[in-house]
């Protein structure tokens, strides 16, 4: 099973880049040859793009909910962006639509996408470092990307 | 008074509110734009090596890192004294011209035409690429991803990298092409000026062929006497390479033509008590408030602004569509907000063609790519035209090189009063005394917005394709009354 692992985010931009710092962890501790990782700011279409032809993708992204805590970690999948219509990430990735579109298309999308949300504190600072709260959370978020591929 | 908030709450980067205030009667009092502003970018620079900026300032906006790759490699030939050799000048804009090519295809099918194709009051559901695909069918879809992601190849091929290109220096690139790859350019080339013609078609039989629609995009609601500021070149055709800034008045007539080093001589920026955002205003007009025509300072930097600050496009198809616009629209300057979606398809067009031409350019697969700087660093400043306004690089180094100051004056900052303005005539025209306040009628205040496709620092640009939008109606004692959604 080909699997890409995407870490998405502005690395320089605080907690915005969470995804990234983890997706850099994971490639440096994955060495199958069936697994991508790969980092990108860009959502969307972009997207749509770089997770085409792989039957599964692993997303990793920051994410800002009303209530939520800092560092709190979301595992999400694919029937939580059909059942909660208005999600919407730093990136407006509506993934439901995308891969709607990509299989409109004729596209070969992935059958399985899987996403490690991380609550965010700051994302309008530029920094390369997420804030504590944050940052102390990405080995846990790395074991289960991990965890998730040895699944 | 009652209140009016729309307000994506759960957009991270790119986080804009507007506030309307309604009166008593229910019509409007006041409006407001407010988005919360990035910090410490010049902190963050200060004391890095100059080279370092073109892979830095392409991390401040996920939409266009291509545009500020650009004109901070360009700022670093100016900081170094150094002239790019003349295959370097022309790969960069080849891979410049690849860029609008996908970035203006992007904004026109995946935000400006579902509106027209789908309809202003269709639900947002079906408002969007999918309701798109399904009324002009699958091919046009197929051909909007695949000029995206041929265009993405050339950028990948020759920037080294896909989206965050990495091959600009002072005084040229960092590697060649080769002439497989110059062949493969050019087919796409030929491909991308196929797409271009195919998605003015589309603009003619969708939009103009539809009287309500033209009456709209020529109504006085989305109408703007501002100035318009582009980038042209020596024969005062729109260039986004390279060239001198112009900037012609709603009346036609030139204020202004000069060179990037010149901007702070031209432009000021008026500060507002209500938000962090700062104003830029043409300095010899001076502000006079959030108004338009000749005698307020305030300017649009956007793909209209461009063709209106030119006088043509250098490229014969783009002229053609060029002059066909300008008749259509009843002359020079156009200050029809929504046309500025007809002028980035001409822009796309004009890109598409620079592409090909440059493609088959003789000096493009010359080794002759790099100048090596010799001079001592001091001050360095440079313009590109990004798909969203006139882009603006500062850098001021020790004599080693180390940033000591850094200033960027971004495009979309450009428009922020013109943007304001749109979406409070907007707002004035449609919410008035007993009308119902529908989703239709916020997504025809969000039409005011949308052609300046505004990059509130990043993320108003992919799926599903409109920002998110929130309104919460308060009555005179500030209790909420009604809420309404989309996309939140």
């Amino acid at each position: 099973m080909n699997t890409l692992v995407v870490g998405l985010g502005n690395p320089i931009l605080s907690d915005d880049g969470v995804g990234i710092r983890v997706a850099r962890e994971v490639a440096g501790q994955v060495h199958d040859p069936r697994v991508t990782v790969t980092e990108t700011s860009g959502a969307g279409l972009s997207l749509l793009d770089s997770i085409a032809g792989y039957d599964r993708v692993i997303i990793v992204d920051s994410i800002q909910t009303k209530e939520g805590n800092p560092g709190q970690i979301y595992h999400l999948g694919l029937e939580d962006f059909s059942l909660t219509k208005y999600f919407s990430s730093p990136h407006q990735i509506n993934l439901a639509t995308a891969l709607e579109l990509g299989r409109m298309l004729g596209m070969a999308m992935p059958q399985k996408v899987t996403i490690f949300a991380v609550e965010a504190k700051d994302v309008t600072t530029f920094s390369e470092r997420c804030t504590p709260e944050v940052e102390r959370v990405v080995p846990g978020v790395v074991k289960m990307v991990l965890e998730e591929l040895n699944g | 008074m009652k209140r009016i908030t729309i307000d994506p709450i759960t957009r991270l980067e790119g986080h804009g509110k507007i506030t309307i205030f309604l009166n008593d009667d229910g019509s409007v009092a006041n409006t407001y734009f407010q988005v919360p502003e990035l910090r410490g970018f010049e902190k963050f620079s200060e004391g890095r090596p100059a080279e370092e900026m073109p892979q830095i300032t392409q991390r401040i906006c996920g939409v266009c890192p291509e545009a500020h790759h650009m004109a901070s490699t360009k700022a670093l030939d100016d900081l170094f004294h150094v002239q790019p050799t003349s295959t370097a000048t022309k790969l960069r804009e080849l891979l410049y011209s690849a860029f609008f090519v996908t970035d203006h295809t992007t904004h026109f099918y995946i935000l400006s035409a579902p509106d027209f194709v789908v309809g202003p009051d269709a639900p947002p559901a079906e408002r969007n690429i999918l309701g798109l695909i399904a009324k002009v069918g699958l091919e046009l879809g197929g051909a909007v991803i695949n000029a995206r992601k041929q265009n993405h190849w050339i950028i990948q091929t020759v920037g080294g990298r896909p989206i965050h290109p990495c091959f600009g220096l002072p005084g040229g690139v960092s590697r060649a092409i080769n002439e497989e790859e110059r062949a493969q350019i050019e087919e796409i080339g030929k491909q991308s000026v196929e797409f271009g013609k195919t998605s003015l078609k589309v603009f003619d039989d969708v939009v103009l062929k539809n009287k309500e629609y033209l009456d709209m995009v020529l109504s006085d609601t989305y109408t703007q006497k501002s100035y318009n500021m582009g980038l042209v070149d020596e024969n005062n055709k729109v260039n986004f390479y390279d060239g001198k800034i112009r900037v012609v008045g709603p009346d036609g007539k030139e204020l202004c033509k000069y060179a990037p080093k010149e901007y702070l001589e031209h432009i000021a920026e008026r500060v507002e008590p209500w938000t962090y955002l700062k104003f830029p205003y043409l300095k010899k007009v001076g502000w006079k408030g959030f108004v338009d025509g000749v005698d307020s300072g305030v300017y649009r930097a956007t793909p209209l602004s461009r063709l209106n600050a030119a006088d043509g496009m250098a490229t014969p198809l783009a002229q053609e569509a060029y002059e066909k616009m300008y008749s259509t629209l009843g002359g020079k300057p156009a200050n029809y907000t929504l046309a500025t979606h007809w002028a980035r398809l001409i822009e796309l067009l004009y890109a598409a063609e620079r592409l090909l031409d440059l493609s088959r350019d003789p000096e493009i697969t010359s080794p002759n790519i790099r100048n090596i700087p010799t001079a001592t660093p001091d001050e360095g400043v440079a313009t590109v035209e990004a798909p969203r306004g006139t882009l603006t690089h500062h850098y001021i180094t020790d004599e080693r090189g180390v940033i000591k100051k850094c200033n960027l004056i971004v495009g979309t900052t450009n428009n922020y009063a013109a943007l304001f303005m749109s979406i409070k005539k907007a707002a004035e025209d449609f919410i008035k005394p007993g009308v119902k306040i529908t989703e239709g009628l916020l997504n025809r205040i969000e039409m005011a917005w949308r052609p300046y496709d505004p990059c509130l620092s990043c993320a108003t640009h992919s799926l599903p394709g409109q920002l998110p939008l929130e309104v919460t109606i308060y009555d005179a004692h500030g209790n909420e009354v009604q809420k309404l959604s989309q996309g939140v």
